[in-house]
């Protein structure tokens, strides 16, 4: 009886997200404003920040899905953290 | 005489300019006609120009590769390729990253010892913002000389919508913040672990099952994020070294009994700052060590209620960094067991300020850990230096207490470690 509950709660929680997929990766623009902010308060709440420098914008894109995960963003926010290091980097690039 | 001398002069450079004159002008025909073939020349130039471009850009999206290739091509496919393997335009690719960290012990009543060196790297791979996939070897030093390897995770991230990703594999537990977030070394703002927030403490470390997490759109400004999950129940027993306790690492299979169901759900009422509460419910297996009265055998396999909560608190501002968490597992009785149930608790909270200017950081921690046999606290005051905000050299003074469940003080371990840790 019980695998039985389980197997229908997991089927209900798969099926629930799945149905949700119609609102899959909405692509607004990023907002490198807003990703400055969310990086100022979202990544230094738990680490050091790394200067987007650090690291190049390839390595970037794999973070900042990391940090989706972890941080529990949304990918919203992701992609503007992501455009704000990006815009970041290049001027520290050229410098 | 001079009159006629002078006439005869000036015609003569008369005649000569007259003589002259239709020469340059057939020069400057000359000029003229070659201007005009030129500018014929770039008309043309232009022309192909164009006709290179287009023909250029069919041939790179695939339309027409029976181009024969060229020195133009083959450059402009190298700064391509180029710039794919720079900045990662494919769509799929992998990364690794990780942490290291080496350790200095000096405890009292032993002698000093460099006693860890910790590996740790981390997997990436992603399909672009579909999927992702992350896994964490550990590979740690033992004073035998042996090296021990665990798998911290290893879980994929189907990313659904922008709010919700569903995670499957083994997973850190999304109870609290530490385990899943802050105990990487380069992270973690002291050598060690609160007491209780480490392997076999109050706080679970993993889970195998799956989960849907991720962000939530602001409400009334406030942003938010949560993570559900359903796994493998944890065990519950006596460890090798003879303690009493649950075993709250991921595990493949649930020992015949039903699953655990939990979750976290976190706030963040202003920027800098995130509160969370967590929990989860389920049932831990136990395999019998003893024979009872009621004629339960060794090896018989019974389960006890299991319950979970934490609450965190994180908070960020002007270099001054809070963080507090509290978490507790618990495990009802059950009549065929000869071990007790209880609870196992444990507490920390932490103030650490980050000098910009000198990159030196001083660091607070209380922690205290409780189980139903031991009682542990621990004051830890450091002092961090930041070669880099990802390369850091730690030093901490321990000040801790132990007390077994008869009320009697064990011995005092104080001890000062030294740290450094390098996440990559």
């Amino acid at each position: 009886m019980k695998n039985i509950l389980t197997s229908i709660m997991l089927s209900i929680l798969l099926l629930s997200s799945l149905s949700s997929n119609m609102l899959a990766n909405e692509k607004a623009e990023a907002n490198s404003v807003n990703g400055a902010e969310i990086w100022a308060d979202v990544c230094m709440r738990c680490h050091n920040v790394r200067a987007p420098s650090d690291l190049s914008k390839r390595a970037w894109k794999f973070s900042m899905n990391h940090m989706r995960v972890r941080a529990g963003l949304t990918g919203q926010e992701t992609r503007d953290v992501f455009d704000f290091i990006i815009k970041s980097k290049t001027l520290e690039d050229a410098k | 005489m001079n009159k006629l001398g002078a006439s005869i002069v000036l015609c003569t450079v008369m005649a000569s300019l007259l003589l002259a004159a239709p020469e340059e002008d057939s020069d400057v025909k000359q000029l003229r006609k070659e201007v005009r073939e030129l500018q014929q020349m770039m008309v043309e130039l232009k022309k192909a120009n164009k006709e290179l471009e287009v023909n250029s850009d069919e041939y790179f999206e695939g339309e027409n590769n029976d181009m024969p290739s060229n020195d133009f091509y083959d450059l402009k496919t190298s700064v391509k390729q180029i710039e794919a393997a720079l900045e990662g335009n494919a769509k799929s690719g992998f990364q690794l990253a990780g942490y290291t960290s080496f350790d200095w012990v000096d405890a009292q009543g032993s002698d000093n010892e460099f006693t860890g060196v910790k590996f740790a790297p981390i997997f990436h791979y992603q399909y672009g913002d579909l999927f992702q996939f992350e896994g964490e070897l550990e590979f740690k030093a033992q004073d035998d000389g042996e090296t021990e390897t665990e798998l911290e995770y290893a879980a994929g991230t189907l990313f659904i919508n922008d709010y919700m990703g569903l995670q499957m594999g083994k997973f850190l537990s999304p109870i609290g913040q530490y385990v899943q977030n802050l105990h990487p070394a380069w992270i973690n703002k002291l050598p060690s672990d609160p007491v209780g927030f480490g392997h076999d403490g109050a706080a679970p470390t993993s889970n195998i099952g799956v989960a849907l997490r991720g962000g939530l759109p602001k409400v009334a400004d406030l942003r938010s994020n949560y993570a559900f999950f359903v796994s493998n129940a944890p065990s519950f027993g006596e460890a090798d070294d003879g303690d009493i306790g649950i075993d709250a690492s991921g595990k493949t299979t649930s020992g015949d009994v039903s699953k655990t169901w939990g979750g976290r759900f976190a706030i963040n009422p202003m920027g800098g700052m995130e509160f969370g509460v967590s929990g989860a419910i389920g049932k831990a297996s136990e395999e019998l060590t003893a024979t009872t009265n009621i004629g339960a055998a060794v090896g018989d396999k019974i389960d006890r209620d299991y319950d979970v909560f934490g609450a965190d608190f994180m908070f960020n501002i002007n270099g001054i960094d809070l963080k507090a968490e509290y978490v507790q597992q618990e495990i009802g009785e059950n009549e065929l067991s000869s071990l007790e149930g209880g609870t196992w608790r444990s507490w920390y909270g932490q103030i650490s300020y980050q000098f910009s200017s000198i990159k030196l950081e001083p660091v607070i921690r209380y922690s205290d850990y409780h189980n139903p046999e031991t009682e542990r606290n621990q004051w830890a005051l450091g002092l961090n230096y930041l070669f880099a905000n990802n390369l850091i050299a730690k030093v901490a003074y321990e000040y801790n207490e132990n007390e077994d469940s008869a009320g009697e003080a064990s011995i005092n371990n104080n001890r000062v470690l030294a740290q450094f840790a390098f996440g990559f």
